[in-house]
């Protein structure tokens, strides 16, 4: 387990962007819930930090995909379509799998995240 | 023979010393074929809507898209090497080289008559490069003083590409003028395989 952070160092609906071991992981308090995942969105890379919270969702500000941060399950691949006239993408382009979710804990106020090693 | 030349001259000291500022060297070759194959691509689809824009309204704005075309089409040019440079490749099958692409295929709309739907594609597809720019420049910035370089110069351009189309769509200023030619690129040209515009 890695120390991230202090609780209070994050509030309630942020959504925060660490480096541990060299890699960028987002932690987050979303309606007093904690939860950590890798911060790269599993579409195309984008930090997920630089996104919004839509209900339980975090919706990445790149391409607007949303995952369930509690669960990091895709939720939403949103169309690129601004109107009835434009052509949606090819499957294989707008494909994305699943957010990759930490273990997180807190021991006397501090937040602590398990990255295994391989990830 | 590769591994004896190895075993010669060590690793290289171009990616090393990335590495050593925290660089995930992997995730960068992600991020920057993913930048790569989005101003590959669009050079294609821009391609296409330039083509289509016709009669007097396509008339005043096909140099403009022109003009974003090649350099879009520069920037794969610019940034390409440098993916070559820290271990990274292009796809062999350009199919794969499209499902990789940073940013959507800006498609022609149905509607192509109407100049403003293409307007609103560009938009799109520039604003989606900045975004993937943006991705690399911070991801780079004070860690990797090369490839941060390039892909300022390249969102400075895209930045200026936005400007261009929401003047077009909305009458805000960009606060630009015409480029001196067709593909000038004035802040990436010095960089990549585009010494031919230096």
């Amino acid at each position: 387990m890695f120390r991230v952070c202090n609780v209070s160092d994050i509030k309630e609906n942020s959504l925060n962007k660490f480096t541990i071991e060299k890699k960028d992981i987002l932690v987050g308090n979303r309606d007093g819930k904690l939860f950590a995942c890798d911060n790269s969105c599993p579409h195309r890379g984008a930090s997920l930090h630089k996104g919004i919270y839509k209900g339980n969702n975090v919706v990445c500000y790149m391409h607007g995909y949303e995952f369930d941060v509690l669960t990091g399950k895709l939720t939403n691949m949103k169309s690129w379509k601004k109107s009835d006239t434009w052509i949606e993408q090819n499957p294989a382009w707008r494909e994305s799998g699943n957010l990759i979710m930490y273990e997180i804990e807190i021991k006397q106020n501090e937040v602590y995240v398990k990255i295994p090693p391989n990830q | 023979m590769t591994t004896d030349y190895k075993e010669k001259i060590g690793e290289l000291v171009g990616i090393e010393v990335i590495v050593k500022n925290g660089i995930d060297v992997e995730k960068l070759r992600k991020l920057l074929l993913a930048g790569v194959g989005a101003e590959f691509f669009t050079y294609y689809y821009y391609t296409i809507l330039r083509m289509h824009c016709t009669g007097r309204d396509g008339e005043g704005i096909k140099e403009i898209v022109e003009d974003a075309r090649i350099e879009d089409r520069n920037h794969f040019e610019a940034m390409v090497p440098r993916l070559y440079e820290i271990g990274g490749a292009l796809p062999r099958d350009v199919r794969q080289f499209a499902d990789l692409a940073g940013c959507p295929d800006a498609f022609l709309p149905n509607d192509w008559e109407n100049v403003e739907e293409i307007l609103k594609v560009l938009l799109e597809a520039e604003r989606c490069a900045i975004r993937s720019w943006g991705e690399v420049c911070d991801y780079t910035a004070t860690k990797d003083h090369r490839t941060y370089g390039i892909a300022q110069a390249i969102m400075q351009e895209e930045i200026e590409h936005e400007a261009w189309f929401v003047e077009l769509l909305s009458k805000r200023p960009s606060g630009h003028f015409r480029r001196s030619y067709v593909g000038q690129s004035p802040h990436t040209k010095g960089h990549g395989g585009l010494q031919h515009l230096s």
